[in-house]
């Protein structure tokens, strides 16, 4: 139990799953920063980006090609959902989140009519077969591809938002929506767009989560209840949190579920109880 | 007595008279056990609705908090407890997990509190799911009994119609009452309350618990007419279900929970024989209902009825003594973080 290839394993366990994690939350709390609505069908746009790459794999044996189709395929459902719904109630806050409570309804409805009820996964021509071998510890190459995947995701969001005119612009909407439009920027596309990068991500997170975890109906809400918990961590808006949160989660999810499978769900409540009570912001979210 | 006042006098007694007759009108069992299922949903809506219309806080756990409930009287019904001990139970877990969920979210507002009482309720799912030495998995726990003298589906139905008129009433005082007063203060603005001296999370605690404790006996009322308890009762669909019916109703109107209730339940078991995809149905209406009647049902008739008689009497402010009590358009929004 406390072996050192034991935990190191676990260790590398916690750190993939929190990778995934970080690619779910990292979309749902960009939007949020922007546009101060939390995405509910975030989950459902994960799901439906894992069932397109899934299928795109299959047919090419890419996983590139699979993560880029069903990232624009989702990136356009988006677009759609933003353009024909979510602009008519913009800035009422509960009628947004509500809006998205529907299309998660609706997106995971069609999503089990068109793909069927059973699991789905990654198949092995388009996964990356093999282990990784260091002296006790053998550890599948896959799971250390989704570690470098989210890094790499990770330090381009970084970039873009720190480097660049994009996020400059993103970064004064945060700041002052009033401002950035007077000083003539349209900011209603830049909430557009960063909608549809947020849903895109998820379908990133969807396509290389589904070679971890199988794609399956009700899996949209559990994998909502991950990246609300990191965010509430983490701090909404935050990237960093983002990451802090997904990377918490993440190993004190894998040791929990080896160690007290029964309470594993609960382990993840105790931290965010903790961050609520001490800090309701989360850990780097602006305090008021 | 203004003559709207009249009419809503008239019309609330004849919908109590309709309650109370409906097993004795030709229905089937079906049918009447369908109107217990649409009127313990009610009952569970408007807790929701309380929470959200008069206190600003939308839940999305409330689900979870009777399924709290259920697994209390359903472990005790497995311990072999009498019924008045399994009422117990089921209430005391009920009224515990409602006290988790108040003290996690008083410091909570707008989409924090959502996403708060979100998480603990995909907890409680968990926990339902996995401490299967508790609560028996995925398989649940059946067989669960109600006491003797409810035991007839019709006493049981009677029952459950005296249960949702209380509950609207106690409700209906508490919303009236300067607790209510206070508590719609705490959702038009907190920094106006905290100034005048209100300790601001006090009162969202005290609203979630009353909240709370009349969701665990709904649940407790869902589990006596199923004689069933499983992991799905808890799920976040059940929630969220819960939050349709106060927006198809009207969110903050008194009859909208019993609206909404049966608008949803109908779709989930009639409708749903005749066509698979129900859930995209009901994602559709609730998508419809937002953007054309934010109002919800009730509401935007109140608002449409008021409208015409405006038109009629020419701006007559005969208007003032309503029911229903809508609040501003979006309902529920306080900013999240100012």
């Amino acid at each position: 139990m406390f072996e050192p290839v034991f935990l190191a394993q676990q260790a590398l366990n916690g750190l993939s799953f929190g990778a995934l994690l970080f690619l779910l939350a990292s979309g749902l709390t960009l939007v949020f920063g922007l546009q101060r609505i939390v995405n509910l069908a975030h989950g459902a746009f994960y799901m439906l980006g894992g069932y397109i790459g899934i299928i795109i794999a299959t047919m090419t044996g890419n996983l590139l090609l699979a993560a880029i189709v069903s990232m624009i395929a989702v990136g356009v459902t988006a677009l759609v959902v933003e353009l024909g719904l979510l602009r008519f109630v913009r800035g009422q806050e509960m009628p947004e989140v509500l809006l998205t409570i529907g299309v998660m309804f609706v997106v995971a409805d069609l999503c089990l009519a068109f793909f069927g009820g059973d699991p789905k996964t990654l198949p092995a021509q388009a996964s990356i077969q093999g282990a990784f071998q260091l002296g006790g510890l053998t550890y599948p190459w896959y799971r250390l591809f989704v570690i470098a995947v989210a890094v790499a995701v990770g330090i381009a969001l970084a970039l873009i938002q720190s480097k660049t005119r994009v996020g400059a612009v993103v970064r004064a909407g945060v700041d002052d929506r009033e401002i950035i439009s007077a000083m003539g920027v349209n900011i209603s596309w830049v909430f557009t767009g960063m909608f549809v990068v947020g849903a895109a991500l998820a379908a990133l997170g969807g396509t290389i989560g589904s070679g971890v975890l199988s794609i399956r109906p009700g899996i949209q809400n559990d994998v909502l209840l991950y990246a609300l918990v990191v965010i509430i961590i983490g701090g909404l808006g935050s990237i960093k949190g983002a990451a802090v949160g997904a990377v918490l989660i993440g190993v004190i999810d894998a040791f929990a579920k080896a160690w007290i499978p029964e309470f594993a769900y609960f382990t993840i409540f105790a931290p965010m109880a903790l961050v609520l009570v001490f800090r309701p912001t989360g850990l780097f979210g602006r305090t008021a | 007595m203004t003559r709207a006042q009249k009419l809503n006098v008239v019309g609330f007694a004849a919908l109590i008279v309709l309650l109370f007759a409906f097993p004795y009108l030709g229905t089937s069992g079906y049918q009447v056990s369908l109107a217990s299922t649409v009127l313990i949903a009610a009952i569970l809506a408007a807790t929701v609705n309380f929470l959200a219309g008069d206190g600003g806080m939308g839940s999305l756990g409330h689900g979870a908090i009777a399924a709290a409930a259920a697994y209390g009287a359903g472990w005790s019904s497995l311990q072999g407890h009498s019924i008045t001990m399994q009422v117990v139970v089921a209430m005391g877990t009920g009224i515990v997990v409602t006290l988790a969920y108040g003290l996690l979210s008083m410091r909570t507002n707008g989409i924090y509190f959502l996403m708060v009482t979100l998480a603990v309720g995909m907890v409680i799912y968990g926990l339902a799911y996995r401490l299967s030495s508790v609560t028996r998995g995925e398989n649940g726990i059946t067989g669960i009994q109600r006491p003797e003298m409810l035991a007839e589906p019709w006493a049981f139905y009677l029952f459950v119609v005296a249960s949702f008129l209380v509950v609207t009433l106690v409700l209906l005082v508490v919303s009236r009452s300067p607790f209510g007063a206070g508590l719609r203060g705490v959702r038009d603005s907190e920094s106006r309350m905290r100034s005048l001296g209100y300790y601001v999370p006090a009162f969202k605690l005290v609203a979630f618990m009353i909240s709370g404790t009349i969701a665990s006996y709904a649940g407790l009322l869902s589990v006596w007419h199923t004689h069933f308890v499983s992991p799905s009762s808890a799920e976040v669909h059940r929630s969220v279900l819960l939050f349709v019916m106060v927006i198809l109703g009207g969110l903050g109107t008194t009859l909208g929970p019993l609206v909404g209730a049966t608008i949803v339940v109908l779709v989930e078991n009639v409708v749903s024989n005749s066509m698979e995809r129900w859930p995209t149905l009901l994602g559709v209406i609730f998508v419809l209902a937002i953007l054309f009647a934010r109002a919800g049902l009730v509401g935007s008739t109140a608002k449409l009825v008021r409208r015409m008689r405006q038109r009629r009497a020419g701006a007559g402010p005969d208007d003032a003594a309503e029911l229903t009590d809508v609040p501003p358009t979006s309902g529920t929004t306080t900013s999240v973080r100012p």
